[in-house]
């Protein structure tokens, strides 16, 4: 390629088109933020205006002095890191054991693994209510954190990157004597970060975006989880919309500041997993 | 995956399947010797798993097809009915309806995300490094976004005085009742569904295009093929397999579009916006008899279709593949 100057008309073009892309993708997200600083009067009106006349922080007041809302955001938050360590947990030690020993029946238990990841949601969602109540799990934290621990794309994931790690490695610590244990604690899961913040990042997303679920086993008000309290927002509280996009806004911070802290892992983890 | 909502683990499962495709990690290595024997730690290992896809997954799947060949009643004992909920169902002309609004659902959001996600794809492939990165970042951001947030946003935008009705005032049309009108609740849904899914199937796109060797493009452009040419003649039949592979996906996780409809429209006006999975859904919460049997068999029906959509997919790609090799 011929590199031309900064200032090129190429260039400038380039910079438009792209500046466009990201103004329109971010759009609906500004303009939630954006309305959370608008008063009553001003939050649907039109002429379209996207800056508040008066940058009025009442709504984001109001949300914070909800109860309701503090409870939600902390008790999902709580949640879903539980969640996300479990999952790790138990996908990364399911996924070596694939990737890396041989057992009997190993073809099966595959399958059975595997498996669930073509059963759409849908199909098991009704009689899994009927397991959990049954079990006497609903209005539990264990009903929202359990049922999802186990998922099988993320062990999938996980071997693939296990099947490519070298095998010398391994090798030399079973010959100094090491048990298959500490080879996975000490050698693989320091190596595990790239795939365990993506993996880790896809849980923390499932779990703190769950609404039919929780909407479904959870009728305690103490246990109500975000995006409950989001969905039920204009039943519970009318047509306040400067306070729920305020609380919208909130509710989508920290997916957000996910997605921005770990870009660099989530854009090479498609590239990597993908094309390679 | 009870708990987890298809769109956001979207990410994560869209890496999966795409990375059967991948060459080198097609099979175990040929390295399972002998001292990779193991079967009491591998059992320790996959045990908990095992265990909690057991209680949470297989077994309320089989549950799910054991009540829908049963007829329960809290009066006499469970009766044996064998195929007659599916005949039900079969017969049902609401359940016909939700699948052809499904479609109807698929054909607008999964067409506009492949368009979408092309062009977008493309054009980031020519930016600096920089540039592609902020890029990246920014159309991968809504995707995270929870369906509730993004249908609460829309609804907003929807509303008589809201945004939706401000852009057509300026081409001189009335206020439209966005959600209330028939013609124009779907596609209305359907918008947030596309700025959810395009985010990701960009980022995949982009990382087939970046495979294309850069040597095909150069010799195109010696012979003066435009842009257009090149993206038909060598992007869009290098990336077959991947386009293939969002084009099955895209369509099944749409047609099983649950929260948007739920929250913006509860499957109204008339019906207009209710999707299979939402149908389900409410006649599960339905009092009426054999509720509980008649939602469970036709998310079996729908359950058959798709799995085997997708295993034929994931067939299909492989057998490709095996073939260019």
């Amino acid at each position: 390629m011929i590199s031309r100057p900064w200032y090129s008309p190429h260039r400038l073009v380039k910079a438009l088109i792209g500046l466009l892309i990201l103004v329109s993708a971010l759009f609906p997200l500004a303009w939630m933020a954006m309305s959370g600083f608008k008063s009553k009067t001003e939050v649907l009106r039109s002429p379209f205006q996207f800056f508040p006349d008066v940058w009025n922080l009442q709504n984001y007041r109001d949300i914070f002095a909800d109860p309701a809302f503090v409870r939600a955001m902390t008790v999902t938050f709580i949640g879903a890191v539980i969640f996300t360590i479990l999952s790790l947990a138990v996908n990364a030690m399911a996924a070596y054991a694939f990737a890396r020993l041989d057992f009997a029946l190993k073809g099966f238990w595959w399958v059975y693994c595997i498996t669930p990841m073509f059963i759409p949601a849908m199909a098991i969602l009704l009689t899994s209510f009927v397991v959990v109540s049954k079990l006497g799990m609903l209005d539990t934290m264990a009903v929202l954190i359990i049922p999802g621990v186990a998922a099988s794309a993320q062990m999938f994931f996980l071997r693939q990157f296990y099947l490519n790690m070298p095998v010398a490695l391994e090798e030399a610590a079973l010959i100094d004597g090491a048990n298959r244990w500490q080879i996975f604690v000490r050698i693989f899961l320091p190596q595990s970060q790239g795939p365990f913040v993506v993996v880790g990042i896809a849980s923390f997303l499932a779990y703190w975006n769950a609404y039919v679920w929780p909407v479904l086993v959870i009728t305690n008000p103490d246990l109500t989880q975000i995006m409950q309290y989001i969905g039920n927002f204009r039943s519970d509280r009318g047509n306040d919309w400067g306070m729920l996009m305020a609380g919208s806004t909130l509710a989508a911070l920290p997916t957000i500041a996910l997605v921005l802290i770990f870009q660099r892992y989530i854009v090479n983890g498609v590239r990597i997993s993908g094309m390679k | 995956m009870t708990t987890t909502d298809l769109g956001t683990t979207q990410a994560a499962e869209a890496s999966v399947a795409v990375s059967t495709r991948g060459r080198r990690a097609r099979q175990p290595r040929p390295t399972a010797a002998k001292h990779l024997r193991a079967t009491g730690t591998a059992y320790l290992m996959i045990a908990p798993m095992a265990v909690l896809l057991g209680i949470f997954v297989i077994w309320p799947l089989i549950y799910s097809f054991y009540l829908s060949t049963f007829e329960i009643s809290f009066y006499q004992g469970s009766k044996f009915v064998g195929l007659k909920f599916y005949r039900f169902v079969l017969t049902d002309p609401d359940f016909w309806h939700s699948l052809r609004v499904g479609l109807g659902y698929s054909a607008m959001v999964v067409p506009s995300i492949l368009v979408l996600s092309l062009l977008l794809a493309s054009f980031i492939k020519t930016l600096s490094r920089k540039a592609g990165a902020l890029l990246k970042t920014g159309v991968y951001v809504p995707a995270v976004v929870s369906s509730v947030v993004a249908s609460v946003i829309f609804l907003f935008i929807y509303q008589d005085e809201g945004l939706a009705n401000w852009l057509v005032g300026l081409l001189g049309a009335g206020p439209i009742a966005w959600l209330n009108t028939a013609g124009s609740a779907l596609p209305a849904v359907a918008v947030p569904g596309v700025w959810m899914g395009f985010g990701i199937s960009t980022l995949i796109m982009l990382a087939g295009m970046l495979d294309i060797p850069e040597s095909y493009y150069e010799s195109a452009m010696l012979d003066g093929a435009n842009w257009i040419q090149r993206t038909w003649y060598i992007t869009i039949p290098s990336l077959k397999n991947v386009l293939l592979y969002l084009l099955v996906t895209s369509f099944v996780l749409t047609l099983q579009e649950l929260q948007l409809p739920l929250i913006m429209t509860g499957g109204g006006p008339v019906e207009a916006t209710n999707l299979p999975n939402l149908f389900i859904f409410n006649q599960f919460r339905d009092n009426t008899p054999f509720a509980t049997s008649y939602s469970l068999t036709a998310a079996l029906l729908l359950f058959f279709v798709l799995g085997a959509i997708s295993l034929l997919m994931f067939k299909l790609i492989s057998s490709q593949k095996s073939q260019d090799s």
